[in-house]
């Protein structure tokens, strides 16, 4: 008898149970769109931030320590270097698949024909390299650096001039300051050999780039006789936003719990990352780039703290709607319920009866609005991220909860109604 | 022992008595009529025989039990068990057929039983309605659908409010004669009605006035018959 009543109030009130099942579908809708997006955007805004630069770099051990007392980028004169020949480790570690790009570098200098002075940088350009994983990669400054703007010339494409070419990439200052445009050669001495560097581009980075130039990183280790050796290495990795766990165990691993360790292993923290990196390049030091890691994380929090407001707020405004759509049917329904009170239901029976309806309608609300949040979250994805935003399986049982619940609560005020009324007040109308 | 006894039953509402001091003997297999003007607390009898309120004073004994003192759940409980209700306005659930409307008191009551039900139906005379949508049925058909659920869990009383009220004469008589085919098998039945004509078909009469017992006739030619004055 319950599902033949179940049944009577669905299939002939039909019209009743859909506008409260179009409530919760629009509820769940905004749900799973925003918790869709924002359980994906933290790897898209990532993507998004990986256009701005690398946010790790790994220098050689004793470097670091120059470095970090009298806070200077690069060599140092220690005469300590990295090895290019273990670059390749790097996409090996536990977190590969989180590192999108990374480059070496190695700073020079030379003197040009009227006797100045100018800083030459090793490096890669579009390297193509084969992985000890049997996988490929291209890596270079073209896509690390993609804020560069190309004055003049083109990109130097080492895979069309040779990981050895005597060509170069020019800053806009220096190229100014020398008088030569793409097309032009300069005659440069280094330490160990001279070259006749074709200039194949004139860049404009917007910073000290401007005034150095920029050539392939085998051309500057024959010019500084510094074969199979860098020092800096730059890397573009997917980093979760750090804690107070990666701050901790970025200073000190060891003073981590096993569980803690486990917790930071396993979570692509920049401190993390960082700490398998040392471990695959002998003798190095991997940090992150600390403003970068940071605007990162504070955007990544920001927008998702945006999502969870929006889904919030949505399930707020759903519940209020359904709040008002169930106690406007009870208050419909108040004969009915009365006639069922006075030939002998108990408040118990006739509130389990109004929430298997609720929670049947919810069911199908629910089910809609999610696929139709999922399809919102693609429009999202598509307009905000030109990409698709993938369904995580969490999202089910999370908007699955959610519409439960909010339909329970929405429901509360109406079952307050629903066991006060007295059977006499509803009746006896003449 | 009565199986209805009111003794000295008051219903207070601030300052208005809508009932005031009523007493009154109902015995097992009678049949009575209440009588009376608008605020009469005709209505007002009835929720309290009917167990859907309580007297702010005074005994209500129904089979022995004081009803005045039980709390909700219990009343709801005798009701379910000892009364069967029937109303003017009928109703009926509006998404569910006859013999389901039937079968929702056996559902509250025990187990239904369509077959009992569709035979509640029959003694109705609506056996071909039963798988009909109350807004299928004419008023004379609804309000013999609420008999028929009034009496499938075969109730001690059976409390009709202006049972007539909304029918025709033609219906007015068919339900009067169900009443006396109720009576006639022992059923006790108390009938509020406004209507002289079907007061007069009862063994007994009362008449309510400002809360009070005013009146009270014996039908000495009782019949259970209903005859119209043309």
């Amino acid at each position: 008898m319950f599902l033949r009543m179940i049944k009577g109030i669905l299939t002939r009130q039909w019209k009743k149970m859909l506008m409260i099942a179009f409530t919760i579908a629009l509820g769940a809708s905004l749900a799973s769109a925003m918790l869709s997006v924002m359980l994906d955007v933290g790897d898209k805004v990532n993507q998004e931030l990986k256009t701005y630069g690398a946010n790790i770099t790994v220098v050689p051990k004793e470097n670091s320590v120059l470095n970090e007392l009298y806070e200077v980028e690069g060599s140092g004169g220690t005469g300590a270097y990295l090895k290019e020949d273990e670059l390749g480790k790097i996409k090996t570690i536990f977190w590969a698949f989180n590192i999108v790009d990374f480059t070496p570098f190695l700073d020079t200098s030379a003197t040009l024909d009227d006797g100045s002075e100018v800083q030459i940088v090793g490096s890669w350009f579009d390297h193509h390299m084969e992985l000890p994983t049997g996988e490929s990669l291209d890596a270079g400054i073209v896509s690390l650096r993609s804020w560069w703007e190309l004055k003049e010339g083109s990109w130097l494409d080492e895979q069309r001039d040779g990981d050895s070419a005597d060509c170069a990439m020019i800053g806009v200052k220096l190229a100014e300051k020398l008088g030569v445009s793409a097309g032009s050669t300069l005659h440069v001495k280094g330490a160990a050999a001279e070259k006749d560097l074709k200039i194949v581009g004139i860049y404009d980075a917007g910073g000290s780039e401007d005034e150095q130039i920029y050539i392939p990183l085998n051309t500057a280790q024959a010019l500084a006789d510094l074969d199979g050796c860098v020092d800096k290495i730059e890397v573009s990795a997917l980093t979760t936003p750090e804690n107070e766990l990666s701050e901790r165990a970025a200073k000190d691993p060891s003073s981590l719990t096993v569980a803690q360790m486990e917790t930071w292993t396993c979570t692509a923290y920049a401190s993390s990352i960082c700490y398998q990196i040392q471990e695959v390049i002998t003798d190095s030091v991997a940090s992150p780039v600390r403003q970068v890691a940071d605007s990162e994380g504070a955007i990544l929090e920001k927008t998702q703290l945006l999502m969870i407001l929006i889904t919030v707020l949505s399930l707020i405004g759903a519940a209020l709607g359904i709040c008002n759509l169930v106690t406007a049917s009870v208050m419909e329904r108040s004969q009915e319920i009365g006639l069922m009170k006075a030939i002998g239901a108990q408040n118990v029976s006739v509130t389990l009866m109004l929430l298997t309806e609720i929670f049947i309608t919810s069911l199908v609300g629910g089910t809609v609005g999610f696929f139709a949040g999922f399809g919102f979250a693609q429009i999202i994805g598509r307009t905000v991220f030109c990409s698709a935003v993938s369904l995580k399986p969490m999202v089910v049982p999370i908007v699955a909860v959610l519409v439960v619940a909010v339909t329970m609560i929405g429901s509360i005020p109406a079952v307050r109604m629903l066991t006060r009324l007295r059977p006499t007040e509803v009746l006896h109308g003449r | 022992m009565s199986l209805l006894e009111l003794k000295n039953v008051s219903k207070i509402y601030g300052e208005l008595h809508a009932l005031d001091d009523v007493s009154l003997k109902v015995e097992k297999g009678e049949w009575v009529s209440i009588m009376g003007p608008s605020g009469s607390g005709k209505s007002t009898m009835m929720n309290i025989i009917g167990c859907m309120d309580k007297p702010s004073l005074g005994e209500v004994l129904l089979d022995g039990v004081d009803i005045s003192k039980e709390n909700k759940k219990n009343l709801t409980t005798i009701r379910r068990d000892k009364i069967g209700l029937i109303f003017q306005q009928f109703h009926l659930v509006p998404y569910l057929t006859a013999v389901e409307n039937v079968m929702l008191a056996q559902y509250y009551h025990s187990m239904p039983d369509e077959k009992e039900a569709l035979e509640a139906l029959e003694r109705v005379g609506l056996a071909d309605r039963a798988k009909h949508l109350p807004s299928q049925l004419s008023g004379g058909e609804q309000q013999r659908v609420c008999v028929a659920r009034a009496l499938i869990n075969y109730p001690e009383i059976i409390l009709a409010d202006e049972p007539t009220g909304n029918l025709d004469e033609a219906n007015e008589e068919i339900v009067v004669d169900l009443f006396h085919k109720l009576h006639s098998e022992g059923t006790t039945l108390i009938v509020v009605t406004h209507d002289p004509e079907v007061a007069e078909v009862a063994q007994r009469t009362l008449v309510l006035r400002s809360g009070k017992l005013h009146k009270e006739k014996i039908n000495e030619n009782f019949t259970g018959k209903i005859h119209f004055n043309d």
